[in-house]
């Protein structure tokens, strides 16, 4: 490896972090399903790292699925976020608060 | 990829392949009713064959097994979603829901799952799992133009994608720190002494970050009464029950093993156990809303079943497996009650509501009796033995303070399985709902409080099943 790994790990958990941080701050629906993509693809650098680090594909076959499960995931997610839209005129995650208890 | 590991897949192909005929076939012939029987059909195919058609390989590829255990579980879920396609019949035709995409979405929903409680490995376990999960975000919003519903479905989504981001970089770091995605090997891997080991522990933790999100343990269960409240009660009712089950069953073959590794693991389990039974508990005291109580009355269930995980061994499985099926009929049934009390107004929830109804439907108003009685632990029900099993195996595998905490748990917990029951037998006239049980609906309903009364006298027929299948 040309990178050694715990650089590696080092800028994967701060992207990891930086993502959560964004689901957690931000407000609007958009912002928050872009913050999880940044996770998602903080594991993505992990798994193509430690495929070169193991000298092995099976992370690099790992990292293909995972890119397929999230353009799903995305696509449904997006889906959801115009029916919202559609229903209350907003992506605020704040006006979604009928139920309590 | 063989002839011999698509034979041993053959039940999950069936539920793939069905799951996108009716897809098609929906666009063409526009029959709720049809297609959800179709649904049911192929569903329960797909358990039959899991049952009696022999598996030509037991490991799949190094990502699925078809072990007896795998098998079982394949079949637990697919007889589940048949029922929930049953029930759904009228409820269906209520809401105008497109027959077609709702059938076809539960049979992807019972893949997933499949798939999920057989995974021998990390790539089959993260497969299975969105596949579920991605059904499940249309499911819950299903309902058109319902604002709760759609209030449901966004919640789910934003905690479900959380979920997976941390499920991948848990697996991600426990693939970094082991090389390897077998979940055994993995695990294995954790027992050495190696500098990788801290690596691994931290991807176990956001594993069991997911896991918790998943099937609702404290803290992380903050989700679960509002996603059960908006959700189609049909829904809510495969939610909690397979949807649920299906995660732990991916990790029981998992923490039968034992090792200073899984000790760490197991640990973590025990605090997290004692948090969610006792959280659980309190939450759900004061609710007023039946769906919501049962959202948290699932959130207590998933610390019982986590003692019998973290016991473990030959007592431990068997006792979580007898207490997965119980639990299953149990909530299944009730939320199966609410779905048949629902009218072109909506469903009925509150307790307030609920008053009065058993002189109207003393049918339906005794079974959901039974259901709740037997979530409770009542004796002459199967819910008393299932909790018996439990609470012994943790008392025999030195986990006493878990027995009696989950004893504590289970007394309080009278008070608010009670509660409906006295809403329902209050002497006032009933107000609402003067619908009457579509056959689809009794039939399933009886048929689950029938079981739950038979175990409740004779639990051995189970018992010996169960005993054939842990891993």
């Amino acid at each position: 490896m040309i990178v050694p790994m715990e650089h590696l790990l080092i800028l994967a958990t701060l992207l990891f972090a930086l993502g959560l941080g964004c689901v957690l701050v931000r407000r609007n629906l958009i912002m928050i399903l872009i913050g999880v993509e940044i996770m998602i693809n903080s594991a993505g650098l992990v798994l193509v790292g430690a495929s070169a680090f193991w000298q092995q594909v099976d992370g690099q076959i790992m990292v293909l699925i995972l890119m397929a499960i999230t353009a799903a995931e995305v696509a449904i997610g997006l889906a959801l976020v115009v029916y919202l839209h559609q229903q209350k005129k907003s992506i605020d995650v704040g006006i979604f608060d009928e139920m309590r208890g | 990829m063989n002839l011999e590991s698509l034979h041993s897949l053959l039940p999950q192909i069936l539920l793939a392949l069905g799951s996108t005929a009716i897809l098609l076939g929906g666009a063409w012939v526009r029959n709720r009713r049809l297609w959800l029987i179709v649904g049911a059909l192929v569903a329960v195919v797909a358990a039959l064959v899991a049952a009696f058609v022999d598996p030509a390989r037991i490991d799949i590829l190094g990502m699925y097994s078809a072990t007896a255990y795998a098998r079982f579980c394949t079949v637990l879920w697919c007889l589940t979603v048949a029922a929930t396609l049953l029930i759904s019949c009228r409820y269906v035709d209520l809401f105008r829901f497109g027959g077609g995409e709702y059938a076809s979405l539960m049979l992807f929903a019972a893949a997933g799952m499949s798939l999920l409680s057989s995974a021998t490995s990390f790539v089959g376990l993260f497969l299975g799992l969105e596949v579920l999960t991605l059904a499940l975000y249309v499911l819950i919003a299903f309902r058109q133009g319902d604002s709760r519903g759609a209030e449901a479905g966004m919640k789910y989504l934003v905690f479900g994608a959380v979920a997976t981001a941390f499920l991948a970089f848990g697996i991600a770091l426990i693939y970094a720190a082991t090389g390897t995605f077998n979940l055994e090997a993995a695990a294995a891997g954790l027992q050495t002494e190696e500098g990788l080991r801290p690596l691994g522990l931290a991807g176990w933790a956001l594993l069991l970050v997911a896991i918790g999100f998943k099937i609702s343990l404290v803290p992380f269960h903050l989700w679960t009464p509002d996603v059960y409240q908006g959700a189609p009660a049909p829904v809510s009712g495969l939610l909690a029950t397979a949807a649920k089950g299906a995660v732990l069953a991916a990790f029981l073959p998992l923490l039968v093993m034992t090792g200073e590794g899984v000790a760490d693991i197991r640990n973590v389990l025990w605090l997290l156990a004692i948090a969610t039974m006792l959280v659980g508990t309190f939450a759900a005291l004061p609710q007023t809303n039946i769906k919501r109580m049962l959202a948290y009355s699932s959130v207590v269930h998933m610390g019982y079943l986590l003692i019998a995980l973290i016991v473990a061994g030959d007592e431990g499985s068997r006792a979580l497996l007898f207490y997965m099926v119980v639990y299953t009929l149990a909530t299944f049934g009730a939320f199966g009650i609410v779905t048949t009390f629902a009218d072109e107004n909506g469903e009925i929830q509150e307790y307030d509501d609920l008053r009065g109804l058993a002189t109207l439907h003393p049918r339906r108003s005794a079974m959901l009796s039974v259901f709740l009685l037997s979530l409770t632990g009542i004796p002459p029900l199967a819910g008393f033995f299932a909790k018996f099993g439990l609470f012994q195996a943790a008392f025999r595998g030195g986990y006493a303070e878990l027995a009696v905490v989950g004893v504590i748990a289970s007394i309080i917990s009278v008070y608010y399985y009670l509660r409906p029951i006295i809403a329902l037998y209050s002497p006032e006239p009933a107000v609402v709902c003067r619908e009457v049980a579509a056959q689809s609906e009794t039939l399933v309903l009886v048929g689950c409080a029938a079981i739950i009364l038979f175990l409740g006298v004779y639990p051995a027929p189970l018992l010996t099943l169960v005993g054939l299948v842990i891993p």
